[in-house]
């Protein structure tokens, strides 16, 4: 307990120092459980509170980060033509992924909890934990290569507008995490769209285009690696190999569907996620073990989780038997080989805040998101991807679902009442 | 196949209200409770699925150069169209004060006020401007109305969820409905460019 002691002891004081203060505790009730539980009529007694909840997704997101990293080396290089093998320059593929993903994650914090603390002080509440989680998912729906200028633009506007203008932590009615996609996919597209952005460090993701490194890699990973005998990252000379397109499975299939996928992609690399596309979206197996725990803790709701399945997988079954276009014909199960669609289901659907609350409500909610996720992507030539755009579509319209089951429940009750 | 095309193209992809912003008075200061929302979207789904039909009928058969009086009357357009909103609005005002006098008088101004609300009478230049013939013109209304009460409802439940929110004081009421209008506009985007027609191929 000595560093509870010491902590306590450096508590500033709260009418000298309120902004200190305000960060103080931030950082305190994050380290440590608070002191009181709840007492009295409530239900609820234990110290698991809103902290603890959203530390549980983080965690439950970080085998996806770790393979996210080596993926944007290993993509990287495979454009390059050099250590195509997975095992092959393992330190140089996880160096260069925390080279890529470390700046997006610090500015993605630094802003956004710059933001979060000077509204906590300016309003007089304590800083709420809700940034946790947004910051721990906005690197991972970015392409790697993301200009971090346009990264700050975006996420001042989702957690000024979309959070803060709301209310803060709890109140708001988007997602915040997909709030800052949505706003650089529509102002800024060039830089989160295509085929082009998804390998990072090239200076243009086409055949011929030239290996680029940063100071990162000059200068901290290569005098280390220099020092331990193993590969270091040379820029001179290497080129992206020939007939090298940078395609998406997704866009590969828009054009010429499953068969044009399978001439780059087989199914298996899908599944494991070796293909390009944002950080944690691409492997399955990492989001099936984030799934289960936030399934096993009941952090997430499983209503929305299996809505959400049950409806993409039914869509893409209908638009199978419908079949007039290549995108339609691919079979449905592989809907979920391709692209954010497990990702978007399992960590960005079922945010507790601006997903439905009511039992039938999330069913509808989820299933919804589903069938607006499968549809944007087949039939929505604007877009390539669909997750993103029907989990904020159904945002809008998650308080009328809550209104029309509340509403119902209470006429069932005042039915029964009045017999 | 093409009814339904346009039913869903002018509900949910070419929504009046979250695409094209328009009906925007009663959008924002009737919003504030899901009850009298949805009466005021079931006004305009009933005033928007008569008028555009009828505007249909007295542009082809009056105003158009082949109509009855045989010379191109188009220039009277705007004078007519409101006339017929402005009675048919007379008519839903009437019904609504007969069947419900609570959800006439949470409506208020507001119901008298979907004459010039320009929803409305941008539906009926829509359908001129999309030339489109009288069934399609019947279905098109219903289906903008459709569109314009989904909106109005969503916003409604939105803003019956904020009420309890912590929201910065300079923006209660209007301010937070503006931004939660302009997110909504950005969720409709979803939609946008989805053709319909492509279901049955190209």
């Amino acid at each position: 307990m000595g560093l509870l002691n010491f902590i306590k002891r450096i508590e500033p004081d709260k009418d000298k120092h309120p902004f200190l203060h305000t960060v103080y505790d931030g950082i305190y009730t994050l380290m440590y459980v608070p002191e009181h539980t709840a007492s009295g009529g409530t239900h609820l007694k234990d110290k698991i509170d809103l902290k603890r909840v959203m530390f549980t997704v983080v965690l439950s997101l970080v085998m996806a980060y770790i393979f996210g990293i080596w993926n944007i080396g290993h993509q990287h290089f495979r454009a390059l033509g050099k250590y195509v093998g997975l095992t092959d320059g393992l330190h140089l593929k996880f160096a260069f992924g925390i080279a890529k993903i470390l700046p997006i994650f610090i500015v993605t914090h630094i802003v956004g909890l710059g933001i979060e603390f000077y509204y906590a002080y300016k309003r007089g509440h304590g800083i709420e934990e809700g940034y946790l989680v947004t910051g721990a998912l906005i690197p991972l729906i970015m392409p790697p290569d993301i200009p971090l200028w346009i990264l700050t633009i975006a996420i001042v506007f989702a957690v000024v507008l979309g959070k803060e203008a709301f209310g803060g932590t709890g109140m708001n009615v988007w997602n915040i995490a997909l709030l800052t996609r949505v706003f650089i996919f529509f102002a800024y597209p060039l830089s989160i769209s295509g085929d082009g952005v998804w390998f990072a460090g090239l200076t243009e993701a086409k055949a011929g285009a030239m290996a680029d490194y940063g100071w990162i890699e000059h200068y901290i990973f290569n005098p280390i690696f220099n020092a331990l005998g193993w590969d270091t990252f040379q820029a001179a000379g290497t080129a992206v190999v020939d007939g090298f397109t940078g395609a998406t499975p997704l866009s590969l299939a828009f054009t010429g569907g499953w068969d044009n996928v399978l001439s780059h992609y087989s199914p298996s690399e899908l599944w494991y996620g070796l293909v390009p596309g944002s950080v944690g979206e691409v492997s399955k197996p990492m989001i099936l073990i984030g799934m289960l725990i936030l399934l096993l803790t009941r952090v997430a709701s499983w209503r929305i989780i299996f809505g959400g399945l049950i409806g993409a997988a039914l869509t893409a079954f209908v638009l199978n038997q419908w079949g007039v276009t290549p995108m339609m014909q691919v079979p449905w199960y592989y809907q979920f080989y391709m692209g954010s669609a497990l990702f978007a289901i399992t960590f960005m659907a079922t945010d507790p805040v601006t997903a439905a609350g009511t039992k039938w409500g999330k069913w509808v909610y989820g299933l919804l998101i589903g069938f607006f996720g499968i549809l944007i992507r087949v039939l929505n030539p604007a877009y390539p991807e669909g997750w993103m755009l029907a989990i904020l579509f159904m945002n809008t319209f998650a308080p009328l679902l809550d209104y029309i089951s509340l509403q119902s429940n209470i006429k069932k009750r005042l039915k029964r009442a009045k017999v | 196949m093409e009814l339904i095309n346009i039913f869903l193209k002018s509900a949910f992809i070419e929504n009046l209200a979250l695409s094209y912003f328009l009906g925007m008075c009663s959008f924002l200061a009737v919003s504030k409770s899901v009850k009298t929302a949805s009466g005021l979207g079931l006004a305009v789904i009933f005033v928007l699925g008569i008028t555009i039909p009828i505007n249909w009928l007295i542009d082809h058969y009056l105003l158009s150069e082949n109509g009855l009086f045989g010379m191109d009357l188009t220039f009277l357009r705007f004078i007519l169209f409101i006339a017929v909103i402005a009675s048919m609005v007379q008519l839903v005002e009437m019904v609504v004060e007969k069947v419900s006098p609570a959800l006439y008088s949470a409506l208020g101004i507001f119901l008298p006020l979907i004459t010039v609300n320009c929803a409305i009478l941008g539906g009926s230049l829509f359908m001129i401007s999309k030339e489109l013939n009288f069934s399609e013109s019947l279905v098109f209304g219903l289906g903008g109305g459709f569109g314009w009460f989904l909106a109005i409802v969503a916003i409604a439940a939105i803003r019956e969820k904020i009420r309890y929110s912590n929201v910065p004081a300079p923006l209660r009421g209007l301010g937070i409905a503006f931004i939660i209008t302009g997110f909504m506009g950005m969720a409709f985007m979803a939609l946008m460019g989805i053709d319909p027609a492509a279901l049955v191929g190209k």
